[in-house]
């Protein structure tokens, strides 16, 4: 802004540093963690930052733990390895299965390819999501990668610059189609990890996994 | 950028290789027994992280799940050579923290979170004259003014947004902002040494 005679090597040195801090509103963060995500220079430049700064760590005080181990497992890992499978466990997965081969006939259907918005993708992860644009409509399937685990959702969000995060919906197995115009250029498209059905709030509450700025 | 004088800086600090980057590894395997013992291990420091960023014990506890789903998904792409394993849960955790923040609705939330929050740094900043690298961070936030340097710890440790900074320190938005970036590079330049 008013700090002109940056080099721009400074400049996003500075920007890296300014995340690590966490100084940045939510729409820069996002910004930066997209340029993080396509594989930028920012990366490296935000892991250094990490390090360089660590030895700040030592001014956080230990605090006592609370045993949520048993609901982060059972949120991780929903059927302990040593359970043995009992006949209502074994209906409910037929039920599921059920569930998902409505789900893949639905999927068959033949959509007709609309331009590409943006990719939601991370170098470092197998889970992607595509964003098309007809004109009209936005949608967003899944590429690759699993579906959100049981009791867990995968959340899409837009956030146009200095605004925040505005619910699309829940990604599952069928594309999620909004009637909504072309966002603009900058804005940025975001998935979050929320419980199964989607965030509590009208923000995102749990970590944000993709996101992918709008580009021209 | 990362080259080998951080490598290695990192690498002579005396909790690399020790039990946490060992349940790292571990855990990057998918190594449950290993990611309990992790949970028991760092979860106290992670918590105090959670706690000072967020506040309020709910929203810490909802958060702690939260980072360590993240810890067993991500334990994958923990690498030694980028920093040693608290050093990587805490960054992780912080980040988890301070999105969770800038998400929060009302603007004013967080800000107001903050205030409630004791300023623990003084005390808090004592201990980073301990051992090498601390020592090092602590000479370099000397060569900045008292007031950019408690700043930049502030914004660190609290997690406290350019508004909120801004309003502690009773300096307009862009002057805070122009202070911080300064005060970072002026910092790398010490740091890099």
């Amino acid at each position: 802004m008013t700090d002109a005679p940056l080099t721009p090597e400074d400049d996003d040195d500075a920007l890296a540093g300014e995340y690590v801090l966490g100084v940045l509103d939510l729409a820069a963060r996002l910004a930066v963690e997209a340029r993080i995500k396509a594989g930028a220079q920012i990366a490296a430049r935000v892991t250094a930052w990490e390090v360089r700064l660590s030895p700040l760590n030592d001014g956080y005080d230990p605090a006592p733990l609370p045993d949520l181990l048993p609901q982060i497992e059972a949120r991780l890992f929903p059927k302990p390895a040593t359970a043995r499978r009992g006949w209502r466990s074994w209906l409910a997965g037929a039920a599921a299965a059920a569930a998902l081969a409505v789900g893949v006939l639905v999927m068959v259907a033949p959509a007709p390819k609309a331009p590409l918005l943006a990719t939601l993708s991370a170098s470092d992860a197998p889970l992607a999501y595509e964003a098309r644009h007809d004109g009209n409509r936005l949608t967003v399937r899944q590429i690759a990668g699993l579906p959100a685990p049981a009791g867990q959702s995968h959340q899409l969000w837009i956030i146009a610059p200095g605004s925040a995060p505005v619910s699309l919906g829940l990604l599952g197995a069928a594309p999620l189609q909004v009637d909504t115009p072309r966002p603009p250029q900058g804005w940025v498209l975001a998935v979050s990890v929320e419980p199964a059905g989607g965030s509590p709030t009208s923000a995102p509450t749990g970590p944000v996994i993709l996101t992918a700025e709008i580009g021209a | 950028m990362v080259g080998g004088a951080d490598v290695d800086r990192v690498s002579a600090m005396p909790e690399a290789r020790t039990d946490i980057c060992l349940l790292l590894e571990r855990v990057a395997r998918q190594d449950r027994a290993a990611f309990g013992v992790l949970y028991h291990t760092a979860g106290p420091k992670l918590m105090g992280v959670l706690l000072r960023i967020l506040g309020t014990r709910a929203e810490a506890e909802d958060a702690l799940q939260e980072v360590f789903t993240r810890v067993w998904l991500r334990a994958g792409r923990y690498d030694a050579a980028r920093g040693v394993g608290m050093a990587w849960l805490v960054a992780l955790t912080r980040n988890h923290a301070i999105d969770r923040l800038r998400a929060r609705r009302p603007e004013q939330a967080e800000d107001g979170a903050a205030e409630l929050i004791p300023d623990q740094s003084p005390r808090a900043e004592h201990r980073l004259i301990a051992l090498g690298e601390a020592r090092r961070v602590a000479e370099c936030f000397d060569t900045l003014e008292p007031a950019k340097a408690q700043a930049v710890r502030g914004a660190y440790l609290d997690g406290l947004s350019y508004d909120a900074l801004a309003a502690r320190h009773a300096v307009p938005l862009n002057t805070m902002r122009t202070w911080l970036r300064r005060s970072l590079l002026k910092l790398k330049e010490c740091l890099d040494q």
